[in-house]
């Protein structure tokens, strides 16, 4: 009887079965799509930045990875991408990562206000570590969403991990029960992108031709760890929001001749700031000083940087300090504010504030920030988002400014004991409306230097920037080239990619199914053979007699 | 997931198929050529059943996207079904031979073609792909269940020919027949109340079939017994 059985089995492998499966397969194989499923969640994610800063590799420096998705706690080689919330990884579990995983997954926060404060500056301190050295693995951001957190915790709860399971059967078990992720990024390797930085500027003519100039400037770009994701609100759209603002006061004075101010002013709004060392305002500065028709910064009186007002106290930035009896000290004493005193440091990778270009070319310079330090992590951060609270501060900032330049440039010695304070603050008054649209459209667009300065100079926030100056002055827009040979900066692309997330089950468990499968046979195959004798006695059964053959 | 997967897949579908049809004796008459024909007489029934379905129920594919479930739209629906017992009549006659060769020929030519139809692009872009589902290894295993109706139905049908049935029986085997269109609606609609999971759903269709099947099986052994097979 067995080897009868054993020649049944046997009859399925040299029946037809196998000859025409031989060659239908492969055909089928060929002519099948290469992907013939979807992924069942698809998800946009946003790359670390990359750039070069004097050929200095920073950020990350892959694109696409194919992983296996473990949690922090589980995951152990470089087969395998670690994903996280970006609030629960630890400094030094971002270390391991970088030296030994193949890909980081960060979920960002559902929205700020979960956050705790001590999260906050977590994360920030998190993000100025991830910027320090160059990461070789591709490192990924997504925002929030429901599907993550389902495979976050997937993750964090999956037993997969192959030193947990005790015993073979529990090891078994857990295969068969437990959920995998297999995470696919595929963009392109990264490449170079072409960088176009520009600097708006525009000019108030002064009373008398001959009279000094006061500069007023401020970068628009914004510095995250994520290009796509860093919405700069303020560093530097409050910057960027506060020149409008004073342009806008400043125009409608200038616009009549018997209120028109002595010296003349210049605005200045450059694409490049403090992550990429101000480059567009050095290559603007060399083409208006150092070439001989130009003549927009002819005698200049001091330079007021904007940068980073929307926190409480303002402070004055300098690099040297300033003489007394100067025009720099005589707006400081009208702004009242404290001056913080630092030396340029050349020898730094980057200059500490904006101010320090303008005092390289030896011009009295210095920087208006409501930061005490240009250490601070604030100035580049994805949480740099924007707030009622900020946008209020920025609003009184703005009008403590336009007050003491305008007391400056009039020279009011007094202006406390004013005779009509109503008409000074109507002539000064700021416009909230125009404030809050501004803040709230620059900081809703990512700004970094990855899109901003790669885009055209046409679209944009660029453009739009260049339109709304305009509005009070006339406007000349110039293009900076980077050196080809020695580049001062490299950005490259990708910014943001497709996730794909299969969710798979171990190698291990398809031979499982086999066994189980083979195993199912084997009692059909029995029960097939068994079907006459069971029907002779169920038949038995039924009709009650012996079945007579 | 992978190409195993699939194989895994495959061969859950097809080695039941294959051994009903080499080990119960039917290959022996050569019926393969019938079985294509029963196969035939399937896909023919399907687009009688389509163009049915598509002439009577024109906007059936607008109910579901707007989530509504139409009871009596349903039941209708599946009276189209009785056609599929019409397409096994004819099968049945088609096939030479003694009954139990009748009826297994045409119930394996039936499934097989349903299977080929129904769920092989199913499988192919499913369980290929490299995301892992439950859903395909259910599905492979719902189409052995779904030879055990087809015989079932099959053996009720054949019963049903038979002039020589005992009396007291055809009530039975009428009552089964004028179900069997409603089997799926019956299974569902005791899954839904019950909130049975996939799997149970699959364990209940392999009830049910079984116990149809035993039935026919009684019957159809007093016949045999009676006409002294």
């Amino acid at each position: 009887m067995w080897l009868d059985e054993a020649d049944g089995f046997a009859e399925i492998f040299k029946g037809y079965l196998p000859y025409y499966l031989l060659v239908a397969l492969p055909i089928f194989i060929i002519m099948s799509p290469v992907n013939p499923v979807a992924a069942s969640h698809e998800f946009s994610v946003y790359r670390m930045q990359q750039y070069d800063l004097h050929t200095v590799p920073h950020g990350c420096r892959s694109a696409s990875f194919n992983l296996e998705g473990r949690s922090l706690s589980s995951w152990s080689t470089s087969r395998h991408c670690v994903v996280a919330h970006i609030q629960d990884i630890t400094i030094e579990q971002f270390m391991e990562v970088r030296s030994k995983a193949g890909a980081l997954l960060l979920v960002l926060p559902k929205n700020d206000t979960v956050l705790t404060p001590e999260e906050k500056e977590h994360i920030q301190l998190l993000e100025m570590a991830m910027t320090q050295q160059e990461i070789n693995a591709p490192v990924y951001f997504a925002k929030w969403s429901p599907e993550f957190e389902d495979i976050i915790k997937d993750l964090q709860h999956g037993f997969i991990t192959d030193d947990k399971s005790g015993t073979a059967l529990e090891a078994m078990f857990n295969t068969v029960s437990s959920n995998g992720y297999q995470i696919v990024v595929s963009a392109s390797t990264p490449q170079k992108m072409e960088s176009k930085p520009v600097t708006i500027h525009g000019k108030l003519v002064g009373r008398s031709g001959a009279a000094q100039t006061i500069v007023i400037a401020a970068h628009y770009d914004s510095a995250g760890l994520v290009p796509e994701l860093s919405q700069g609100a303020d560093s530097n759209a409050s910057g960027a929001v506060a020149l409008l603002e004073l342009a806008r006061i400043f125009s409608r004075l200038y616009s009549t001749a018997a209120v028109r101010g002595g010296p003349s002013l210049v605005f200045v709004l450059t694409s490049v700031g403090h992550s990429l060392n101000y480059f567009a305002t050095k290559k603007w500065l060399e083409e208006q000083l150092d070439s001989t028709d130009a003549t927009i910064l002819t005698d200049v009186s001091f330079v007021m940087c904007l940068d980073s007002l929307s926190s409480p106290q303002l402070t004055m930035h300098v690099s040297k300090p300033p003489r007394a009896g100067g025009a720099a000290n005589s707006l400081r004493s009208r702004l009242k504010v404290p001056i913080v005193h630092k030396k340029i440091n050349l020898a730094d990778e980057l200059l500490a504030w904006h101010h320090e270009r303008f005092s390289i070319r030896r011009m009295t310079a210095f920087t208006l920030s409501s930061l005490q330090s240009h250490k601070d992590p604030a100035r580049s951060t994805i949480l740099d988002t924007p707030s009622e609270t900020s946008l209020k501060n920025l609003a009184s900032h703005i009008a403590v400014t336009a007050r003491a330049l305008a007391s400056h440039i009039y020279n009011l010695t007094d202006e406390e004991n004013d005779e009509d304070p109503a008409i000074y603050d109507d002539a000064l008054a700021v416009e909230e409306a125009s404030i809050k649209h501004w803040y709230e459209y620059l900081s809703s667009q990512p700004r970094a230097p990855q899109i901003v300065t790669t885009s055209s100079p046409n679209a944009g926030v660029t453009a739009a920037l260049e339109r709304a100056l305009s509005r009070y002055m006339d406007t000349t827009v110039s293009t900076h080239a980077i050196d080809k040979r020695e580049p001062e900066y490299t950005l490259y692309s990708p910014v943001r990619a497709l996730l794909y997330v299969y969710s798979v089950k171990p190698a291990v468990f398809d031979l499982i199914l086999t066994l189980a499968i083979i195993a199912y046979l084997t009692v059909v195959y029995f029960a097939i053979q068994l079907f006459p004798r069971f029907y002779e006695e169920y038949a038995k059964l039924v009709t009650g007699k012996a079945k007579v053959h | 997931m992978t190409l195993y997967h699939f194989g895994n897949c495959l061969a859950l579908i097809y080695a039941p198929y294959h051994m009903a049809y080499k080990f119960s004796g039917i290959s022996e008459y050569a019926t393969f050529s019938k079985c294509l024909y029963a196969g035939g007489l399937y896909i023919f029934t399907q687009l009688c059943k389509m163009l049915l379905l598509a002439t009577f129920f024109p906007d059936s594919d607008s109910g579901q996207i707007t989530g509504e479930y139409d009871v009596f739209m349903e039941i209708l629906k599946a009276t189209v079904d009785f056609a599929d017992l019409l397409g096994l009549y004819f099968a049945l006659n088609s096939v030479p031979g003694k009954g139990h060769a009748k009826i297994l020929t045409s119930a394996i030519g039936w499934a097989s073609a349903e299977v080929v139809v129904t769920r092989s692009v199913l499988l192919w872009v499913g369980a290929r792909g490299s995301e892992f589902d439950w859903r395909y290894v259910r599905s492979c295993a719902e189409s052995n269940v779904a030879l055990l109706q087809h015989a079932a139905t099959a053996a009720l049908v054949w019963l049903w020919t038979r002039s020589d049935l005992p009396r007291k029986h055809t009530p039975v085997v009428i009552t089964l027949l004028a179900l069997s269109p409603y089997r799926m609606l019956l299974e569902d609609a005791v899954a839904s109340i019950l909130s049975l999971s996939a799997w149970s759903l699959l364990a209940l269709r392999a009830l049910h079939a079984s116990a149809i099947g035993l039935t026919a099986l009684a019957m159809y052994a007093i016949l045999a017994q009676q006409l002294g097979i």
